[in-house]
């Protein structure tokens, strides 16, 4: 069985972020990089997965970014995974899911993978498209949001997590691509002698050109802190007047009162 | 020149930092208060699993082959949570690495990877005595041959997990006549070889989950193989061993001043007095200022230190100064932490408090500063001479 793990590199959240050179991004000058926490989870079940069925089964790691991506992927073979594939691109921030999701589909085409993990969304960008749409574009099933993983003869038993704490039970037969929420399971903390042992393993790098064939669909124009809000209104004086006031203010700046 | 962690060592010092958060600081205050230290051992059994007892051990003994820089980082990370449990893991890596070096094959296979898997909670350093501390040469615990046997009387002070380490390296006086320190051999003896007995637990002022114990030898008799490197070559061990031991400490000290500015910083941005916040007063604008810079040179002179040991070069000068360096700083750091945090830091609520003294000992436990002083100008004056 061949099985896929994809996986982001993402600023640490509690970072200070501010707007890039042209406002369209943020800067990652100085930022703090791990792998996005969803993925740990997609990579932590594809790690259980590759373990239950042994030997007979292969995983890769794969992740789109600059150099310093290569990090992440190496947690994640530090973690269980057998190999890995870094799709080199200093531009990845500007691409929109759609087009991600085509860089993999272009690499994961002809390989015949039978199970994709992704994590639910991102950390940062939080679209949840990438998975879905990579999905669609290799035209295989899909289930996300899940919080319960199972795999036997050929099929998997997911657990969907749905809205008000309603949990939903599909089952699917291979090839399929699962999206992962958190809390899945408990991921583990990469061993030491793994992390070494990582280095050993095969990281293809394969530069984007090579894979990109779709245009942007969405394009970001801006990236910016929310204006400040206006300090405000202290009203003082005699209660009736008060009243009128605020009467006046509610008819004039909002459609409570007309 | 690059000063940059390797992705390794960013992934190890990653791995140790979220350990720490998630494991050790939530029991670090409770540990403190004492009494029971199951929760540490738990925690040490789980870092074990992890790699952290055997970090520059080879993979061949049970090690994770990570090196010395990767050593120092998560001896910081870990400190910065629970000095305690961060002064364990220092000297039983210390210990793993005596045996490596100075240990015959059965010896490195028979006890290394059992300190590195964590089926030993921990490992101890058995040299200081109440007549020997800085000057270990003075020691007075006996080891005379008996046939095929060691025979031990005397006695130990001062043994960092003495009541559950699972092997001690010893120090003993093998020949009497020979001159200062060419006379001490180096043994390894397991806990409960009869004789040797673990004396009372010192009431110590700080890093309190970690037990300080008495360190009894009554007719304690060893095998002739227990008995590690070459007879009579104990002192020199002793002092080449000692030397990797203080890139832990310094470590240690690093992470400890490192959590107390740390906290005394997020404090006084929220914190406020005279209708500001009190991080806007330049006063503690530059005790943080002081504090970051000294603890960021004890962080440099402590990557040069492990570098060089790493890279196979002369160590012990610049050990010594990162060791001296580093926790007088965490000490200066802990202080500052307390001023900032006024009457709140005084206080068990606060972690200032504990900071302050888990901090106190690192500038004393594997050389004094005094001692790193001589040592240091010692190692100057050679190149003068
Ligand atoms: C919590 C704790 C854990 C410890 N763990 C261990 C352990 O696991 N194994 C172990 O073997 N030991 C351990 N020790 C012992 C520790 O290493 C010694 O306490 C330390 O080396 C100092 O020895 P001393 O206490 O006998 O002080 P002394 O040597 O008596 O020193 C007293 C003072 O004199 C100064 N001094 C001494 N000689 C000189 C000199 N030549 N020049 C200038 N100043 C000098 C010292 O700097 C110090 O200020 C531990 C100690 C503590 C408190």
């Amino acid at each position: 069985m061949k099985i896929l793990v994809c996986i982001k590199q993402v600023p640490d959240l509690e970072s200070r972020f501010k707007p890039d050179a042209a406002g369209v991004w943020f800067s990652d000058t100085d930022l703090a990089f791990r792998m996005n926490e969803y993925d740990e989870y997609a990579v932590e079940q594809a790690v259980r997965l590759r373990e239950q069925l042994g030997d007979s089964a292969e995983l890769t790691v794969l992740s789109i970014g600059p150099d310093r991506v290569v990090e992440a992927v190496k947690k994640a073979l530090a973690m269980g995974c057998d190999r890995a594939v870094h799709v080199q691109d200093t531009a990845v921030h500007l691409k929109d899911p759609w087009q991600i999701a085509s860089i993999i589909a272009a690499y994961a085409g002809d390989q015949g993978f039978d199970l994709i993990f992704t994590g639910m969304q991102s950390q940062d960008r939080g679209s949840a498209q990438v998975g879905v749409s990579l999905a669609e574009q290799l035209g295989v099933a899909c289930a996300t949001t899940l919080v319960g993983f199972e795999y036997a003869d050929g099929a998997i038993t997911a657990k969907r997590e749905l809205e008000g704490g309603i949990k939903g039970v599909v089952k699917l037969r291979t090839p399929v691509l699962v999206t992962c929420q958190l809390g899945l399971n408990t991921p583990r903390y990469p061993t030491l002698p793994n992390i070494m042992k990582a280095k050993r393993k095969e990281i293809t790098a394969i530069p984007v050109a090579e894979l990109l064939k779709e245009e942007a669909r969405t394009t970001a124009t801006s990236f910016h802190h929310p204006a400040k809000k206006g300090s405000g209104l202290i009203l003082e004086g005699d209660v009736g007047d008060l009243v009128e006031k605020v009467i006046g203010i509610l008819k004039e700046k909002t459609s409570v009162l007309r | 020149m690059n000063l940059e962690l390797t992705e390794e060592q960013k992934l190890i010092q990653d791995t140790a930092r979220t350990f720490a958060k998630a494991e050790l600081e939530p029991v670090a205050a409770q540990l403190d208060q004492g009494g029971d230290r199951a929760p540490m051992l738990a925690n040490l059994k789980k870092l074990a699993e992890l790699g952290f007892m055997g970090l520059n051990v080879k993979e061949q003994y049970g090690g994770s082959e990570a090196g010395v820089i990767a050593f120092s980082v998560a001896i910081t990370e870990i400190a910065r949570a629970c000095a305690s449990t961060a002064v364990t893991l220092s000297v039983n890596n210390m210990v793993c690495e005596v045996i490596q070096a100075v240990g015959n094959e059965d010896q490195k296979h028979a006890y290394i990877p059992k300190i590195c898997s964590g089926e030993f909670a921990a490992a101890g350093f058995g040299l200081t005595e109440t007549g020997a501390g800085s000057d270990p040469s003075g020691m007075c615990t006996q080891a005379v041959k008996d046939g095929d046997e060691y025979v031990l009387n005397g006695s130990k002070i001062f043994i960092t997990s003495a009541p559950y380490a699972g092997v001690f390296v010893v120090w003993a006086v093998t020949d009497k006549e020979a001159s200062k320190g060419k006379g001490i051999s180096c043994f390894l003896i397991e806990a409960g070889t009869p004789g040797l007995v673990i004396g009372k637990e010192e009431h110590k002022m700080g890093q309190h989950a970690s037990a300080t114990n008495e360190l009894i030898f009554d007719n304690c008799r060893v095998p002739a193989g227990a008995m590690m490197g070459r007879l009579n070559d104990g002192f020199r061990i002793a002092v080449a061993e000692l030397t990797g031991g203080r890139i832990g400490i310094g470590s240690l000290g690093l992470g400890v001043g490192l959590a107390a500015m740390d906290y005394a910083t997020k404090y006084a941005t929220e914190r406020t007095q005279f209708g500001q916040r009190i991080s806007s007063f330049q006063a503690l604008q530059w005790m943080m200022a002081d504090g970051y810079t000294e603890l960021e040179a004890a962080r440099l002179l402590l990557m040069n230190a492990a570098f060089r040991k790493e890279s196979g070069k002369s160590f012990a000068k610049e050990a010594s100064m990162a060791k001296l360096f580093a926790t007088e700083a965490a000490n200066c750091a802990c202080y500052k932490a307390m001023q900032m945090l006024w009457g709140y830091g005084y206080t068990q609520d606060f972690p200032v408090e504990r900071y302050t003294r888990d901090a106190r000992i690192t500038s004393i436990y594997e050389g004094t500063s005094e001692i790193q002083r001589l040592i240091i100008s010692r190692e100057i004056l050679r190149n003068f001479a």
